[in-house]
């Protein structure tokens, strides 16, 4: 994994023309951002934190869209038990 | 109970992607457009489709008109409706359109949901199932969405306790 992630750092560094620590910086940057959307959204979705501020932090979009899947796995997982 | 559907590419691609095509063995009857097969066919037949027992069905007779799903989602709901059986499509816009349709319509969360029910996986089996499909296939889903999923499957469990 860590040889893999080496060689895709090179490869997106190369064929940006960035130098590798920008590339690891973004990396972090989009990471963090991802496990922060997953923190605010749990939070919400467990009703430890209200719509609004789920809104504020990671924006509308995102709170929809997780309130829809929402509804999606709810149904599967309901169809899945009962078929 | 018996159980009939007909998959588009997504179901078929993602349960490959984690290695649970043999959930599929929960249907009695699984159909399979032609357009849908050949879309599949395009990133390689995965292993495990070979091995399952699937109706290859043409739906080029009967489309359905929508400019939001590709040709095999369009495919698959004209099964869906024309054999009156059930959809499996990981897409939304596909599942928003049988819905309206009034087609039954689910995805792969129901398949391993189902797959536990039918006595296929335990239980940590279908929790596994379930977070791999969030972090190893491209279907979109939160991972706090998946965490309920399996809570949902916990609180089943205790019921039939």
């Amino acid at each position: 994994m860590a040889a893999e992630i080496s060689d895709r750092v090179r490869a997106i560094a190369e064929a940006r023309g960035l130098p590798e620590s920008e590339v690891f910086e973004r990396a972090l940057e989009r990471g963090l951002e991802d496990l922060w959307d997953d923190l605010v959204l749990a939070q919400y979705l467990d009703g430890d934190l209200d719509r609004e501020d789920a809104i504020d932090r990671v924006g509308r979009t995102k709170v929809e869209r997780a309130e829809r899947e929402r509804e999606i796995v709810e149904e599967d997982v309901d169809w899945g038990l009962n078929a | 109970m018996t159980l009939a559907a007909v998959s588009d590419a997504g179901p078929l691609i993602h349960l490959a992607e984690i290695d649970a095509l043999e959930l599929l063995a929960a249907f009695d009857t699984l159909l399979i457009p032609e357009t849908v097969y050949a879309e599949v066919e395009t990133g390689g037949i995965p292993d495990g489709l070979s091995d399952r027992s699937y109706e290859l069905v043409d739906a080029a007779a009967r489309p359905v008109p929508s400019t939001e799903l590709d040709a095999g989602e369009r495919a698959a709901l004209a099964v869906a409706t024309d054999y009156d059986v059930t959809f499996l499509t990981d897409d939304l816009a596909a599942r928003e359109a049988a819905s309206e349709a009034g087609v039954d319509v689910h995805g792969s969360i129901g398949i391993i949901a189902l797959g536990y029910h039918r006595g296929m996986l335990h239980r940590e089996q279908a929790a596994s199932l379930m977070h791999a499909l969030q972090q190893e296939t491209s279907l979109f889903v939160t991972r706090a969405i998946v965490e309920r999923g399996i809570r949902q499957l916990d609180e089943s469990h205790r019921t039939d306790d």
